[in-house]
């Protein structure tokens, strides 16, 4: 079997964040370009998908840890149950779905496809032992990786904020709550 | 409010994963976790308005 050092392990962990920032800008783009608001089950989603990134981050911190893989697999059939939830809500022939639909699947299709694919990525990663060695300090581009999550998640806690303002999300969110202007 | 109070939440625990010390990321990540699920719960108990 080919060897996973430390370095290489931190390195896939910096392309698992790029991978998690990826979704998250997508989701971003479908919401201020398609003018589509999150659900509160879409919210969870994307909260997940987040959440997802911890187990990389400290990966490149502190080196690779089967604990901090442990993690990653927790939130990863956490966010698979949301999403598995979501698509049972619009399982019935003629249901249309919310939202657009992006290259044929609703962005909760794509996401429970992706939390699945992570549950698999990770099993597979963990089958390798020789990554659990100290490992050498996180390169320029890791630290560009875990930064440019950050600043995204950054972002949903501002766009949150605008959407629901102060009170529970609406089911059906059409308006940015604290853009709205009073009667 | 409440989502918006979980993603400040992950923000803080991935500035203490980057920043802070291991034990505080993990204490903050499990605190974090809770709620997510919690919250995930409470709407899961919601009346669904089922389409047909």
């Amino acid at each position: 079997m080919a060897t996973l050092t430390p370095a290489r392990a931190v390195t896939l962990n910096a392309l698992a964040l790029g991978a998690v920032a990826l979704v998250l800008a997508a989701a971003f783009a479908a919401q201020l370009v398609l003018h589509e608001l999150p659900c509160p089950l879409c919210l969870l989603q994307r909260i997940m998908f987040a959440l997802l990134a911890i187990g990389p981050i400290l990966n490149i911190r502190f080196g690779p840890r089967p604990s901090h893989y442990a993690l990653s697999l927790l939130v990863a059939v956490a966010g698979a149950v949301v999403s598995t939830r979501q698509v049972l809500l619009h399982i019935m022939p003629g249901d249309p779905g919310y939202g657009t639909a992006l290259l044929g699947y609703h962005y909760y299709t794509w996401a429970l496809i992706g939390f699945v694919a992570a549950i698999v990525l990770i099993a597979v990663i963990l089958l390798f032992d020789a990554q659990f060695a100290p490992a050498p300090a996180a390169g320029g581009v890791a630290r560009m990786a875990v930064w440019l999550v950050i600043g995204l998640v950054a972002l949903n806690v501002l766009s949150t904020l605008l959407e629901c303002g102060f009170a529970a999300c609406a089911d059906n969110p059409a308006v940015y709550e604290l853009l709205k202007r009073g009667p | 409010m409440e989502f918006t109070a979980l993603f400040l939440a992950v923000a803080v625990v991935m500035l203490a994963a980057w920043r802070g010390t291991r034990r505080w990321a993990l204490s903050l990540f499990a605190a974090t976790f809770v709620a997510c699920v919690a919250t995930y719960l409470h709407h899961a108990t919601d009346v669904l308005k089922l389409s047909f």
